[in-house]
């Protein structure tokens, strides 16, 4: 109500006005709510309750046309003549108009027979006819006699014809085709004199001036190039072509750029279209078909594929970044943006002991923006940070300075794709890649660099890895270790049938000595095999032989039994190791490299065997050994190179392991 | 208020028209067509053909749809019009044009009421005035006139057309324009290809931008008169004979049983109908059976084309009773009669009705009509095929006359715009000139008598372009 006072104190209206108004204006006020519900039976609309219909029920009102209005007597037509100015010949017509009314209520006061005559008197002629100014005559070229000898004669058209040419261009509006359907030009039977000089007796020019000489035929180029060329060289002589503005020179281009012989080629062309058969019709109707499917598979292919990768849960790109890169390319802009980031680092690094992953984020992404031009702004922003760190910090410190950049949580999956990594510590300055690739390759030794080198090569790893991305670097750490344990490997190998080899050679001797003396006792327990040989040897040695042939023989038999022994510690330390091994193989499956070490277990295990057919037999041989004391000795002398060697071998048994694994 | 309806004028700027009560005559083989422009049907349709009677006072003539269907002696019937489309009894022709004006649209003139002598209570006072009178008797005296003429019209004709209409109707203003351009402004295009198929001639004409392109025009017999006469073929061929009986012989008619001979009571006449008219009574049954029996094959493909006969013996067949009674159902043979129309290799022939050319078929003057159109016009022009005259009403007339031009212009778009409308089929170039005649801009091309006096005959050739 206060605002309705407002109103009528603003309109100027009596303040009183509104005290009754407001007790009339209170009755229908209850009654509002119930609003009677238009175009519904009152039953149906007693069923929809309080509330509104679910439908907006608008009942459709009958409506009438509205009354015909009298608007006084009938209104008066005569029939008003006209003169159309668009005519030059006076003719008079006469069309339907509304009786002027403006002059009736003068008249009606004057006597009947006066009225009468009024309306018998002819109505004065209309003069402006208002369908006149559709009349547009055009323009066309206009020519003197002076500039047609001057600039337009040519031997092909006579004046004549070009006047009848630019006639007809008039008359049909500059219709070409219905003006060369027109054309039908016959040369007047007058002929100029000098054009009869020229013909000097020629028969066919003395048939064309003859007046029954049938006319010329023209096409539509015929006709257009000359009209053109006409137009042309009268627009060049009355506007320079400097002094053409850009409209006409346009006009002027098109005029003197008409060539008939490209249009008749095009018109051939068309008509060629036109007279396709319906066999080549239905052809390319049916490539269009085509193409219209294929492109409609393309569109659909690409809105699937869009759709897919954006279920892909591809990041969004971040739009400050994605709108900023742009501002990124100088490198003061980047030097900055490394400054924001490194405030943002250091603060948070102050602020909670621990900075959570996300927030080393920040860093690596401007690491990703690594081009050689932001390495230099980094090193550059390097220097200048020192000078400028204490302000900047403590500028940040006071104005909690920029708003931190948003980080988002990636997925592993992401982070894998686009090269996130995260670091403990980062070590300061740019290093680059492939300088830590060639460090891996360098050992502390020539000789293992270069057996390094050989291995590498062997399996083809070039020795400059072309983009030596972090993920590179982790996989040939990896594989480098590998390398550095199979060489271990190798020279364990490599020792150990050295050492084979010796022994070998060894037994060979002193089988050949044997053979004549303790022959029986050796040859009836060659059959269990080399080793096992030799070990029988050894305690038929240690058993039949009393005397030491010699005191170096002796400590050589010991050497062997504790190379022997040796072998069985490796072999118990082995068949723990193989069989683990083994599963490991398996479950590995790993590249060539593995695929050696297998073998190598392989033989190992074949010593496991040949070992305990070893073992099985020592009791009895070593009772037996036990007495000869040159043995006992023997053993106890050789106690310390043993341990030393079952030391190595189990160190050697465990590198081959890790190697493996 | 302001809803267009019959009592309130339409609105100038809206449709351009402006009405100075101009007459509109569209004559034609067939019928005459004459009405006020600015109408929506011509008022007047009277037939071409006139009566003659012969007698010892002079010829009498006779004409009227009426008139010309009494059996009455020595009455023949006539036509000014030549076969070529071209009027050759200009004499007659200007009374039969002047009778379809006079009979229904000006009437007779009263006259001026205190000079026409009626109200005069002396009889001497007649005399006087007999020179106004007569001049007064002039038809035309106060309407412009639009005549319209076939493409074809050669310039002799033109200034004849003028000089009636000047010199004999008195008319204050003239202007001839062509029927291929009206019956294009009557569908409402100012460019196109016009196909008329009329009573005596059937014409294509190249119309661009409202003039015609007369190097297009071409012509052809076979339209509606050689239908006819096709059928009377087929009658006459047909095992046993068909009876054509007009309607005047017969009194009265009895029901009688598929192809049995008629059972009916012929009218005695104590003299013999002349020939002319017996001839012209039987086109009046042969119309009839156009109009309910004759179908085109609409293709696809013509006819005679191996299948198409099979096919069309498939399809059910049309009944039709001649007037005396004697009736029949038309299987195959309905499509024979029009079928030349379109293959001319398909018409029935004898020694009388030689084989049609086969460029007077209509697709080939179509085709020559197209071809003498400068390239970049034809495809406008094939976009718009108007399609005109009575005889296009033949069912399936428009379904062939598609394939047929689709066969010729695969690779353009055709469009066929024929009026649904009978009437509109009918009088598509009266109409054109009703529109043309009560355009408010038309007005300046009239012809005046002004003019005509300096310029003689010749400004027709001029002005009428």
């Amino acid at each position: 109500m206060a605002s309705g006072r407002d109103v009528r104190d603003m309109l100027g209206l009596p303040a009183d006005a509104d005290i009754p108004k407001t007790a009339i204006q209170k009755r229908p006020k209850p009654a509002a709510p119930g609003k009677k519900i238009q175009g519904v039976a009152r039953e149906v609309a007693a069923l929809y309750g309080e509330r509104p219909p679910p439908v907006a029920v608008y009942e459709e009102k009958k409506t009438y046309r509205a009354k015909r209005q009298s608007t006084g007597p009938a209104k008066k037509w005569i029939q008003q003549p006209f003169l159309n100015p668009a005519r030059n010949d006076g003719l008079v017509l006469k069309h339907w108009k509304r009786k002027p009314t403006a002059a009736q209520p003068a008249l009606t006061n004057g006597e009947d027979a006066a009225m009468e005559d009024v309306e018998n008197a002819p109505p004065a002629i209309e003069t402006n006819y208002d369908f006149a100014k559709f009349n547009i005559p055009i323009d066309g070229p206009i020519f003197t006699d002076e500039e047609y000898d001057a600039h337009l004669r040519t031997n092909d058209w006579s004046r004549e014809e070009t006047d009848y040419l630019l006639d007809m261009v008039k008359e049909y509006y500059y219709r070409w085709a219905v003006i060369w359907d027109r054309y039908e030009y016959t040369p007047s039977t007058k002929q100029e004199p000098p054009s009869q000089e020229n013909f000097h007796g020629d028969p066919n020019h003395a048939l064309a001036s003859l007046p029954f000489a049938p006319p010329k035929s023209r096409s539509v180029e015929d006709l257009k190039a000359r009209f053109y060329e006409i137009s042309a060289k009268l627009m060049k002589l009355r506007i320079p072509e400097v002094q053409m503005d850009a409209e006409q020179y346009a006009r002027y281009e098109i005029l003197t750029k008409f060539d008939p012989h490209l249009e008749r080629n095009r018109k051939n062309l068309a008509a060629a279209l036109m007279n396709r058969s319906m066999d080549e019709v239905k052809e390319e109707e049916f490539l269009l078909t085509e193409l219209q499917r294929i492109n409609m598979a393309a569109t659909r292919l690409d809105a699937e594929r869009e759709e897919l990768r954006s279920r892909l849960e591809a990041p969004i790109p971040n739009q400050q970044i994605a709108a900023g890169l742009a501002s990124f390319q100088s490198s003061q802009a980047l030097a900055s943006l490394f400054q924001q980031l490194f405030q943002q680092d250091r603060s948070k690094k102050r602020a909670s002991g621990s900075a959570s992953g996300p927030g080393r984020l920040s860093l690596s992404g401007a690491d990703i923006i690594g081009t050689p031009t932001s390495a230099a702004a980094h090193q550059h922003s390097g220097g200048q940070m020192s000078s400028h760190a204490n302000a900047s910090r403590r500028q940040s410190m006071a104005t909690n300075a920029q708003p931190p950049t948003p980080i988002r949580q990636l997925s592993p999956q992401t982070e894998h794709r686009f090269n996130v990594s995260t670091h403990d510590r980062l070590t300061s300055g740019v290093s680059f890649g492939a300088d830590k690739l060639l460090k891996m390759r360098q050992a502390k030794s020539n000789v293992q660099t270069q057996k390094i080198a050989t291995a590498l090569a062997e399996l083809g790893v070039p020795e400059v890895i072309p983009i030596p991305t972090s993920k590179v670097g982790e996989v040939f750490e990896s594989l480098i270790s590998k390398v550095g344990k199979l060489l271990d490997v190798r020279k364990v190998r490599e020792k150990e049938e050295g050492e084979c080899r010796i022994l070998e050679a060894m037994k060979e001797r002193r089988a050949s000595e044997n053979q004549g003396g303790e022959g029986e006792a050796g040859h009836s327990r060659e059959g269990h095999g080399e080793r096992g040989g030799d070990g029988d040897v050894n305690m038929g040695d240690g058993g039949s032989t009393t005397p030491a042939t010699t005191a170096q023989r002796e400590v050589q038999d010991s050497e062997e039994r504790d190379g022997d022994d040796d072998d069985d510690d490796d072999d118990a330390d082995m068949d723990a190791d193989a069989d683990g091994d083994e599963d490991d193989v398996d479950a590995d499956g790993e590249a060539d490299d593995n695929g050696d070490v297998d073998a190598e277990g392989e033989e190992d295990d074949d010593e496991d065997a040949e070992g305990e057919e070893f073992d099985s037999r020592a009791p009895s041989q070593s009772q037996s050994a036990r007495h000869t004391s040159e043995a006992v000795s023997a053993r106890a002398v050789s106690q310390g190179h043993k341990r030393s060697a079952s030391v190595f071998s189990q160190t050697s048994n465990k590198s081959t392991k890790r190697a493996r694994k | 208020m302001n809803m267009a309806n019959a009592t309130t004028a339409p609105n100038t700027n809206e449709y351009a028209g402006d009405e100075v009560s101009a007459i509109v005559l569209d004559p034609g083989y067939s019928t005459t067509r004459a009405g006020f422009a600015g109408e929506d049907v011509p008022k007047s349709v009277c037939p071409s053909f006139y009566g003659q009677s012969d007698s010892d006072a002079g010829p009498q003539y006779s004409f009227g749809e009426n008139a010309i269907h009494d059996p009455r002696a020595n009455l023949e019937i006539r036509n000014p019009w030549g076969s070529d489309g071209i009027v050759e009894d200009w004499e007659t022709a200007t009374k039969i044009w002047e009778y379809s004006i006079t009979s229904r649209l000006t009437g007779a003139r009263p006259g001026n009421p205190a000079k026409n002598g009626l109200n005069d209570a002396h009889g001497d006072a007649m005399d006087v005035d007999m020179e106004a009178l007569e001049s007064l008797e002039k038809p035309l005296e106060e309407s412009p006139l639009l005549m319209t003429e076939p493409g074809w019209n050669p310039q002799k004709a033109r200034e004849k057309y003028i000089e009636i209409a000047m010199e004999e109707w008195g008319t204050p203003a003239f202007y001839l324009q062509k029927t291929g351009v009206l019956a294009a402004f009557a569908s409402g295009k100012a460019s196109g290809i016009v196909i008329d198929v009329g009573a005596a001639m059937t014409s294509v004409t190249p119309v661009l931008d409202g003039m015609v392109l007369k190097k297009g025009v071409q012509k052809s017999p076979l339209a509606g008169n050689f239908v006819s006469n096709q059928i009377r073929m087929i009658f006459k061929q047909a095992q046993p004979e068909i009876p054509l009986t007009p309607h005047f012989k017969v009194a009265s008619k009895t029901q009688v049983d598929a192809g049995a001979p008629a059972q009916a009571t012929y009218k005695k006449f104590d003299y013999s109908p002349t020939d002319s008219f017996g001839r012209h009574e039987e086109e009046r049954v042969l119309t009839e059976f156009k109009e309910s029996v004759v179908e085109v094959w609409p293709g696809p493909g013509r006819f005679s084309n191996g299948t198409n006969e099979e096919i069309a013996k498939s399809q059910p067949g049309r009944p039709f009773e001649m007037p005396d009674g004697w009736n029949q159902v038309f299987g195959v043979e309905r499509f024979r009669a029009a079928e030349a129309l379109f293959d001319a290799s398909g018409a029935l022939t004898d020694p009388e009705n030689p084989r049609p050319k086969d460029e007077h078929t209509i697709p080939r003057l179509v085709q020559a009509a197209i071809q003498q159109v400068d390239t970049d016009q034809r495809p406008l022009l094939l976009q718009n095929i108007v399609v005109t005259g009575g005889s296009t009403l033949l069912y399936k007339f428009n379904d062939r006359l598609a394939y047929e031009i689709n066969a010729i212009y695969p690779s353009t778009r055709n469009k066929l715009i024929a009026p649904g409308s009978a009437v509109e089929r009918k009088y598509a170039s009266w109409i054109g000139g009703s529109i043309l005649a009560s355009l408010g801009t038309f007005h300046q091309l009239w012809i005046s008598k002004k003019e005509y006096e300096e310029h003689g005959v010749n400004i027709v050739e001029k002005r009428c372009k």
